[in-house]
């Protein structure tokens, strides 16, 4: 089943290089992996074990290497989320001028890689899956990109690597850091070695580390940011939706599913750390968003700013906060690819998106001004939205961490400057809402036509997901209490 | 140890009191007669010393020399070969007949392919 | 089972043929010389999987091995030759061009049969332990690169290249000997396993071993190409005929690695060697690793990128060399080299197809590949994202491989340096993938290549994947099947 969605995408891309229609190949590829998911997630037994739809391959026996894919509750969210921004994305696409072929197969490339990577109870396949986006990352901005797109891709293209490099690093100590005997890729025995205390404890500070600075350059953490506003304010609109939405979860979910789970003590360790840099991505970037003039960058920079949120749950490291970052993840993968959605269409008609440009545009486009509202809505945290119910978690979750024993007040300063953040966040959402939607309409505008019916499905879709995870976040988060339970197993122990 | 050096220790003692008595006997009873430019030119096998400092030589020289220096150069394993061969044979294996058999034959095809080339062939 | 010398012996009576159907044939074409040697190198391909494994009992044991390993860099000989045939039919256009005589083709038979004695010299020294061995395997290989660097006499580049290659090499062969003088002295014995023993039973003179010790490491250093004895690589690259760098670039270092490998298991456990050769061989990979990927970066023909790219290359292999003693590194070393050949060459095949069509190897020339002929570009963006280590390639896992061992072994600095040094290598990697596809093409004629040149592509590109999502061949082909193999059970 889910060979099915990770073999779905690639098999489409390939036909759609060897010249099969692109657009419809890849939209019913997206299609089936929508249904395919959501079929696993009802057929999930949440009584059953952790993990399952499991099948396996052997690679490399000795090493313990092996093709293992399966999922659990987090990874079975995760995998939802992916096939609802890959089918937006993939619908939202405009026609493309040149390179269809590639186009389309650069987007379900990156669709196959997050799937894989979600996917994989394999250390070696999870980490290689994710970098199957990196080329067609490059690709997708350096081709159809616009504006400053040279320096974008390259920047983007490098940075993700050094960041996987030293995440490499981080894994290949991982691996070397239970005895030879017990050495391997599964993640599911790496957890039992951990709970039976086999993870040697004089490394584990180091190998945390690394993971954290790897999988905090691909997510955007506080100092490691700088690729990503200019990438997704270059990069077409489809690939900013999965790239922002999709791509950018790995690492938060790599901390979630391996980092956290296999080292808590070194976890608990660096905390402080964290949230010295999760302030930086709250209070800093959410400064640096609202100075921004242009919707494409204050949109990139909304979304390194969010992030901070979500390493406030990690950081938390309990059931609560936990619970609220990983649904976080999801909401906010959702309202991001909306609000990429939304302004690619708004790019596309305007030709401009810098603020001082636009204006009004509610009266011809009342559908998209809706539309960005809600997603902006979405984006702050207003109740009702998926994003309400998770900062909430998080909220109490990095509260409560405070007070279940350590003398550093941080948690609570950290909470208290992230609420703070929210108020930012709603300024220059607000902001941007007024300045594209509101005001004077310039008159060469007042005729721009509305989203197509067609093309509003995707946004629909995208923004009725989040409203419903919003009203019934116990529909997902029963999904997610076991698997996050095992990140925070050390708690009731100690 | 030190002693099995003393052999090449003595060769160049030989080696540089043969060149150094050399100089020595012929400043001693060398005619020192009158210089004159004709006399201070280098003598190299009647060759004129003056002209292009590149003179072109025919390329057939090179490749008649190398040819003489790699089919020359064969006869040195030739000789150990034959000198331990009989004693070789009685203790081993006549296997070291069949190995100078193949290099033998190895030249050959050499041969054939430079003379097929046209590698001896100075008019050509 | 047939003993593995007698592929060597098959390899040498092939190009024996091959130099005597060329001077007797009357025809004019010589490509019929390249099918043979093609077709005879796949019969002594296939011939190698019937190949004792085990020689210990023979009588050569003392000087020639066929443990796995040696097999595996027989198998990689005798693919790069072939592969590089293949090239060089692709390529002849240029070399006839450079090298007219009375006939059109003439000379052109003996530039398909010199690669055949190269590899037979590859694929001794992939046996080779006693050190005349080694020397005089090492010989046949690089009197060979001589002629066929200098091959395109009429080009001043290859006669440059062919100058430097001829001095700098004739002064690494002697550092090399007067390396083996030095160890012979101390040990009286020119067979590694001796000197092993020697080393680690009886008091021996350090100063005098550990000198050898360096210069049979300098010597070796000029054969794989590290820094700082680099300095003849980038010339002799660009200026040899593509077909020949290719060759050079992958079997030249590799037969420089297996005979570093063999020097190094014997010389590193010594413990009072073992620290300061690992210290040497550490700064060693550090030059290398920087000089290779910061020279790269401001590259603009590809040749050249390639031929520093190799010296980076060669910096990520050393740090493995370094590590000797982790239970990996032999493997490490030999993997990551198995995905340079797919890589590299794949890289030469395409480039000779442009530059057959463009008329240079300048990356300019790539551009718009990706909308001239899809399938080049889509091959060569296989080899690039291999070179610069992106997962799912050959080129990764070998990587993986190479800091699996760096981290058992504690080599915190190479790991810093190595991780800086891939991200410069993303760069200048894909500055080619860049041309190929942002850039808009000169004219819009899609390449053309022979069918025996695409199907090579096809069959490289294809092996890039499937060994980086299933490296098991490779790495059964190095250590045996698991039951053969009591070391890895016992973990």
């Amino acid at each position: 089943m889910l060979n099915i969605l990770i073999l779905c995408p690639i098999v489409a891309a390939i036909l759609a290089l060897l010249g099969a229609p692109a657009r419809p190949a890849a939209l019913l590829a997206s299609l089936i992996n929508l249904v395919v998911a959501l079929l696993a997630l009802f057929q999930y037994d949440k009584t059953g074990p952790a993990f399952q739809f499991v099948s396996e391959f052997g690679i490399l026996p000795e090493w313990r290497l092996t093709y293992l894919v399966g999922a659990d509750g987090l990874s079975l969210l995760m995998l939802l989320l992916t096939a609802i921004v890959t089918f937006a994305a993939v619908w939202v696409t405009p026609a493309v001028a040149r390179l269809e072929k590639q186009f389309y197969a650069c987007l379900l490339f990156i669709s196959a890689g997050a799937m894989g990577a979600f996917a994989s109870v394999d250390l070696f396949f999870f980490y290689a899956f994710h970098e199957l986006a990196l080329i067609p990352t490059f690709l997708l901005i350096g081709i159809w990109g616009s504006g400053d797109r040279q320096s974008a891709a390259w920047k983007i293209t490098i940075y993700l690597a050094l960041g996987s490099f030293i995440l490499l690093l981080g894994l290949i100590g991982l691996y070397q850091s239970v005895p030879v005997a017990a050495r391997t890729f599964d993640i599911r025995a790496l957890q039992e070695l951990a709970a039976a205390g086999k993870i040697h404890p004089a490394s584990a500070n180091g190998v945390y580390l690394l993971l954290l600075i790897g999988f905090g350059i691909l997510i955007s953490l506080f100092p490691f940011h700088t690729w990503a506003p200019k990438a997704y304010a270059s990069a077409p609109t489809p690939a900013a939706m999965l790239h922002a939405g999709v791509l950018k979860k790995f690492g938060l979910y790599g901390l979630l599913r391996v980092a956290l789970p296999l080292l808590p003590d070194a976890a608990r360790h660096w905390t402080h750390l964290l949230i010295i840099l999760l302030i930086g991505n709250i209070i800093y970037i959410g400064l640096v968003t609202i100075s921004q003039k242009r919707l494409d960058m204050m949109l990139g920079y909304s979304s390194v700013m969010h992030m901070g949120y979500i390493f406030l749950g990690i950081a938390s490291l309990n059931t609560l906060g936990l619970n609220g970052a990983a649904l976080l993840m999801f909401a906010h993968g959702l309202s991001i690819a909306a609000l990429f959605a939304i302004a690619g269409q708004v790019g596309r008609r305007t030709e401009t998106l810098a603020f001082e440009d636009l204006g009004g545009l509610a009266k011809p486009m009342p559908f998209l001004g809706f539309a960005f509202g809600l997603a902006a809505f979405a984006s702050i945290g207003l109740p009702g939205f998926a994003n309400f119910a998770s900062e909430i978690l998080v909220f109490f979750g990095a509260f409560q961490s405070h007070v279940a024993g350590s003398p550093f007040f941080g948690f609570r300063l950290a909470t208290v400057l992230a609420l703070w953040g929210v108020v930012i966040s709603a300024v220059y959402m607000l902001r941007a809402y007024k300045a594209v939607f509101m005001g004077e309409l310039p008159g060469r505008w007042s005729a721009l036509p509305d989203l197509k019916f067609s093309l509003r499905l995707p946004i629909v879709l995208l923004l009725a997901t989040l409203l419903f995870a919003g009203f019934c976040p116990r529909v997902f988060l029963a999904f997610l209490a076991p698997s996050v339970k095992a990140a925070s197993f050390r708690e009731t122990l100690s | 140890m030190i002693k099995d050096y003393l052999p090449i220790l003595i060769q160049a003692v030989v080696a540089i009191g043969f060149a150094a008595s050399a100089l020595v006997v012929s400043i001693i009873l060398g005619k020192a007669g009158k210089r004159n430019p004709t006399k201070d030119t280098a003598y190299e096998c009647g060759m004129l010393p003056e002209g292009n400092a590149q003179p072109r030589f025919s390329v057939k020289f090179y490749q008649v020399a190398m040819l003489f220096i790699l089919f020359d150069i064969e006869i040195v394993f030739m000789y150990p070969w034959a000198v331990v061969f009989r004693e070789f044979v009685r203790a081993h294996h006549p296997v070291i007949f069949w190995s100078m058999l193949s290099f033998v034959s190895i030249l050959t095809v050499g041969y054939v392919y430079a003379i097929k080339k046209g590698a001896l062939d100075w008019k050509k | 089972m047939m003993p593995a010398i007698y592929l060597e012996a098959i390899v040498l009576t092939l190009g024996v043929l091959l130099v005597l159907m060329e001077a007797f044939s009357n025809s004019e074409e010589k490509t019929p010389v390249a099918w043979l040697g093609i077709v005879g190198l796949t019969f002594v391909f296939i011939l190698t999987f019937f190949t004792a494994n085990d020689l210990s009992a023979s009588p050569y044991s003392a000087f020639y091995h066929a443990d796995f390993r040696a097999i595996f860099f027989k198998r990689f000989a005798l693919l790069t030759t072939i592969v590089v045939l293949v090239l060089s039919i692709e390529y002849r256009g240029v070399v006839q061009k450079y090298v007219f005589g009375s006939r059109p083709q003439a000379g052109l038979g003996e530039f398909y049969a010199l690669p055949v004695f190269t590899c037979a010299g590859l694929m001794w020294m992939a046996s080779a332990v006693d050190f005349i061995m080694i020397f005089v395997s090492l010989e046949l290989v690089t009197i060979s690169f001589y002629i066929l660097v200098a091959y395109m006499r009429r080009n001043a580049g290859s006669l440059e290249a062919g100058v430097k290659y001829l001095i700098l090499s004739a002064l690494s062969t002697g550092f090399f000997v007067y390396g083996i003088t030095w160890i012979y002295g101390v040990t009286g014995q020119t067979s590694l396993e001796k000197i092993g023993a020697i080393l680690l039973g009886l008091k021996v003179s350090h100063g005098p071993l550990l000198f050898g010790f360096m210069l049979v490491l300098t010597g070796l250093g000029f054969k794989i190409a590290c820094a700082p004895f680099q300095i003849w690589v980038p010339d002799v690259y660009q200026g040899a005929p593509t077909p020949v760098t290719a060759f050079l670039s992958v079997g030249s270092k590799a037969a420089g690695f297996i005979v570093l490998m063999r020097v190094a298991e014997v010389f590193l456990p010594v413990p009072w060697i073992n620290h300061k050769a690992v210290t040497i061989l550490v700064a060693l990979a550090a030059l290398s690793l920087l000089y290779g990927n910061l020279a790269a970066m401001p590259q603009h023909n590809l040749k050249r990128l390639m031929a520093y790219s190799s010296i980076a290359h060669a910096g990520y292999i050393l740090i493995a060399v370094a590590c000797i003693g982790s239970r990996y590194a032999n493997i490490a070393v030999s993997f990551y080299l198995a995905g340079y050949l797919l890589m590299t060459l794949l890289t030469f095949l395409v480039m000779a197809a442009v530059a057959n069509q463009a008329g240079g190897d300048d990356i300019v020339h790539f551009n718009g590949l990706g909308k001239r002929s899809p399938y080049l570009a889509f091959a060569m963006l296989a080899a690039m994202a291999s070179l610069a280590g992106i997962p799912l390639t050959v080129g990764f896992f070998g990587k993986f491989l190479i800091f699996y061992v760096a981290y058992e072994k504690g080599q915190f600095l190479l790991m810093g340096i190595g991780v800086l040094t891939v991200a410069a290598g993303f760069y200048y990697y894909f500055k080619v993938v860049r041309a190929m596809y942002w850039k808009e093409p000169a004219d819009d004629t899609p390449v053309r290549t022979s069918p025996l040149t695409g199907a090579t592509i096809a069959a490289l590109a294809f092996c890039i994947f499937f060994l980086g999502v299933y490296p098991a061949p490779v790495i059964r082909a190095l250590e045996g099947p698991p039951s053969d193999n009591p070391r890895l059970l016992a973990r």
